[in-house]
């Protein structure tokens, strides 16, 4: 598992445009990172932030839904999530060209 | 009720205008209580007037007319139901007695109870008070004198006269003389009782009353009273003799008594309460009710469930494992759409528009390149479409080239969501020739390899358990490189099997038995080559080696066999010695047999004798013939047209043929790959989509989109409108084959064989 993990980490990493992946534990707590360590935990702080709200957004309109996924599209680049309840991953793609 | 009662009350006739009159008030009154069925009449409350009247369907029809008609009522005081003269049958007397009238007019008496209470102002009272007993006190009045008559045990006279009462109908006379008796009787009765009641109160109050001393001494001066002068007449309260009796009691001391005790612990705590945090409790509070259900089960089934279940801990690993991993794929799907979105555009939504002018010409247009890195080097020997998901196709990787074979292949299944990395891939320790996915259940997928062995790969396990089943390398493999695998039609018993053919000349079933392969030798390909001597002298016969099998498209036991030699072969499942059929259909190996998706009688092969052959079932000439310059490694029908084909060469061309458009050149030649470098292998259609998949040598598969040009669809005649596409197809076909077919068409041998069976 922890191998797939690395590897799918890697693979990720390796996509064009692909500026960072973070892997975020339960507890808000960034435990890879292909990021700088202060910027990781940035993202990790921020993005568990909105997932919850974004998460209480999905499930206060209707319970027995839930919130799959989160794209952020900037300006500048874009940040795609996965959340969950174990483990947040995080995906920072810069456009292409 | 109201008016009824009135009715009932005042019978007398003189009476009649007064009832009129109440009458009238109240229905005025009704008319001023506003309820809802009257409001309508109200015009400040306009807005809730009902549209319109609802009338039931089956309602009678009766003119405005007669609804408006005034129907009177009269109010008399008889009464209809009055019968002047009742009889009844008399069992006394045996016959029909005319039953007696009451007296009180048409009252009718269901109870009679015999009240204590009499009148101040009758007779009796008047005799009463004359006598001394109106000085009584209230208190000792109704209650007391009850008492006294039963402590006398005089109930039975009393119970007496009450079954006469009950038959009320027959003896009617008779009661009410009775009744007229009988508050005599009970008047004679109290009169008798009275002193002796009195005495026994008195006792009485001497026991209760200790406590007031003051009252004692009154009654018993009252008591003293009564006895022994004339009474006088007491003013009463009311005209029944009633009259209320108190007692104070002693009012206790108040008094207050408090401990102090340590105030237990406490804590603030503050939550937010969203709707889905109630919702996530019910449920959780559900599964425990489900679990303590569960729990309640006789322990034997609990153990043997338990048994087969894995622990909780193992459980929530493997979802989460799981789920991570569907997060990753999605996520690297997301990432793959931004940097491929034009060509996601493109593949959807772009058409070529020079197709317009250049009539009868059509182009590619390349889309995505698919490559795994550790297969660089190996060629793509297989590819197809899975027949489920119009996205995914599965990838062989092999090698074609056997001065140097690679020592792995691998089994790859790409989505076009994801060009980066394949869905699956699981890598092998012999390169695979061949694969095909099963139709029925499209994620199984069985694959030939280099070295013989035939493998049956499950794509929904995990990665680490390889295949599913692989035939025994020791006793049934084959002894050379398996070329072309086709799943079969289900056996008798429901297994699913396969067929392979491979360059040691035998076709072989194989069916899927739990947990095992096994082989049964179809065929074996003898060739034509007489048998050579051996080093020691003993003659061997020669197989001919088989490159591919293909399957009739409706008979499930027709098959052809393509050998190295340029054999084709036309076999049946039922005949394991003789061939149905044979051709010399071309010079060099014949690397596919196709049959067309629309006549059953219509196939392809190509070979490497540079040539593409379009066959009729029991025809020894081909229809057509194409030379294409280059080995042709593979030849498909298009799954939308029945005229079109597409066919690629060693020289890393798609040559794309509608017979309907051109029937001597290709309506498309385009270079995929550059010939210097790479060779085509494998092509083909995906069976929804306007796109083909291209294998090359250098393990990079190409789909390239179809011009519009290239896959132009039948217009159905004028006359006939309501044609589908598939008959059209079907038509245009034949039509072609008349113009072509140079001989009358003769029933072909496979035809003739096995019409009958």
């Amino acid at each position: 598992m922890a191998n797939e993990a690395e590897e799918t980490v890697r693979k990720l990493s390796l996509h064009k445009g692909v500026v960072g992946v973070i892997v975020v534990n339960g507890e808000g707590i960034p435990i890879k990172t292909t990021l700088d360590n202060h910027v990781s935990v940035q993202y990790a702080g921020l993005m568990s932030a909105l997932v919850d709200k974004a998460k209480a957004v999905v499930r206060d309109l209707d319970p027995s839904n839930d919130l799959t996924f989160l794209r952020i599209r900037s300006m500048k680049s874009e940040v795609m999530v996965a959340p969950d309840k174990d483990f947040i991953l995080i995906v920072v793609q810069s456009p292409t060209d | 009720m109201l008016k009824a009662m009135i009715k009932r009350a005042l019978k007398k006739d003189d009476e009649t205008v007064l009832i009129t009159k109440t009458l009238l008030r109240l229905e005025q009154k009704d008319t001023s209580t506003k309820s809802r069925g009257n409001l309508v009449e109200d015009e400040a409350l306009d807005w809730l007037k009902p549209r319109a009247l609802i009338r039931p369907d089956d309602q009678e029809d009766v003119p405005e007319a007669d609804l408006e008609e005034e129907v009177g009522r009269i109010l008399t005081t008889i009464n209809p139901q009055w019968v002047a003269d009742e009889v009844a049958y008399h069992y006394g007397q045996g016959r029909f007695v005319t039953k007696a009238k009451p007296t009180y007019g048409k009252a009718y008496p269901l109870y009679i109870y015999q009240g204590t209470a009499i009148r101040k102002d009758s007779d009796e009272a008047k005799a009463q008070v004359a006598a001394g007993y109106g000085m009584v006190g209230f208190d000792d009045a109704g209650p007391k004198r009850a008492k006294v008559k039963k402590s006398a045990a005089e109930e039975e006279e009393e119970e007496e006269p009450e079954p006469e009462n009950v038959p009320a109908e027959e003896a009617k006379p008779e009661e009410d003389v009775q009744d007229e008796e009988k508050p005599k009787e009970v008047i004679e009765e109290q009169e008798i009782l009275k002193p002796e009641a009195i005495d026994e109160e008195a006792a009485a109050d001497e026991g209760v009353e200790e406590t007031t001393p003051e009252e004692k001494e009154e009654a018993e001066a009252q008591v003293e009273e009564k006895i022994e002068i004339k009474p006088r007449v007491k003013k009463l309260a009311n005209q029944f003799n009633f009259c209320e009796r108190a007692a104070l009691t002693y009012n206790f001391p108040r008094r207050s008594v408090d401990t102090q005790t340590i105030p237990p612990p406490r804590a603030n705590y503050g939550a937010t309460v969203l709707q889905c945090i109630i919702f996530d409790y019910y449920q959780e509070d559900y599964a425990k009710k489900q679990r303590e259900k569960e729990e309640e089960k006789p322990k034997r089934l609990r153990k043997k469930a338990a048994k087969h279940a894995k622990s909780a801990q193992q459980i929530h690993d493997e979802q989460l494992a799981q789920r991570i991993r569907e997060a990753w794929t999605i996520l690297e799907r997301l990432v793959n759409q931004n940097i491929y979105d034009d060509i996601a555009q493109d593949y959807r939504y772009w058409d070529d528009p020079s197709d317009e002018f250049r009539e009868g010409m059509g182009s590619l247009l390349p889309l995505w390149k698919f490559q795994f890195e550790p297969m660089r080097n190996h060629a793509v020997c297989d590819v197809q479409w899975n027949p489920h998901y119009q996205d995914l196709f599965a990838v062989a990787y092999g090698s074609l080239d056997f001065t140097q074979q690679q020592k792995q292949g691998c089994l790859c299944l790409y989505s076009i969501k994801n060009p980066a990395y394949p869905e699956y891939s699981v890598i092998t320790d012999s390169p695979i020739i061949c694969l095909d996915v099963f139709k029925e259940t499209p994620y199984l997928i069985c694959v030939g390899r280099y070295d013989g062995n035939v493998c049956v790969y499950n794509a929904q396990l995990t990665l680490e358990s390889s295949y599913q089943y692989k035939s025994d390398s020791v006793r049934d493999k084959h002894s050379n490189i398996v070329w072309e695998i086709r799943w079969g039609a289900r056996l008798i018993d429901g297994e699913a099997s396969f067929f392979s053919i491979s360059g040691d000349g035998r076709v072989v079933q194989w069916a899927v038995m739990p947990g095992e392969l096994q082989a049964t030798t179809i065929i074996t390909l003898h060739s034509s080559v007489p048998p050579i001597p051996g080093p020691d002298g003993t003659l061997i016969t020669v197989n001919s080696c088989g490159s591919c099998i293909c399957f009739h498209p409706e008979k499930p036991d027709i098959f052809m066999v393509g050998t190295e030699d340029g054999m084709i072969h036309t076999c049946s499942l039922k005949y394991n010695r003789n061939y149905v059929r044979s051709v010399q259909g071309h010079h060099m190996p014949v690397y596919r047999i196709h049959y067309n998706y629309f006549n059953n009688s219509i196939y392809a092969s190509c070979s490497g004798d540079w040539r593409v052959k379009i066959w009729e079932d029991g025809r020894d000439e081909p229809l057509f013939m194409f030379e294409l310059g280059s080995p042709v490694g593979d030849v498909k029908w298009a799954p939308y047209s029945s005229t079109v084909f597409a066919a690629c060469t060693a020289d890393g061309k798609v040559y794309v043929y509608d017979l309907n458009v051109n029937k001597y050149r290709p309506i498309c030649v385009q270079a995929v790959v550059s010939k210097k470098t790479k060779k085509l292998t494998r092509i083909d259609f995906n069976p929804r989509l306007p796109v083909v998949v291209c294998g090359d040598t250098k393990g990079t598969c190409h789909v390239v989109k179809l011009s519009p040009n290239l896959r132009v669809m039948c217009k159905p005649p004028k006359k006939a409108q309501g044609i589908d596409q598939r008959s059209l197809q079907i038509m245009k076909l034949d039509k072609l084959l008349s113009l072509v077919r140079d001989p009358p068409f003769q029933t072909g041998v496979v035809d003739e064989k096995f019409d009958d069976d």
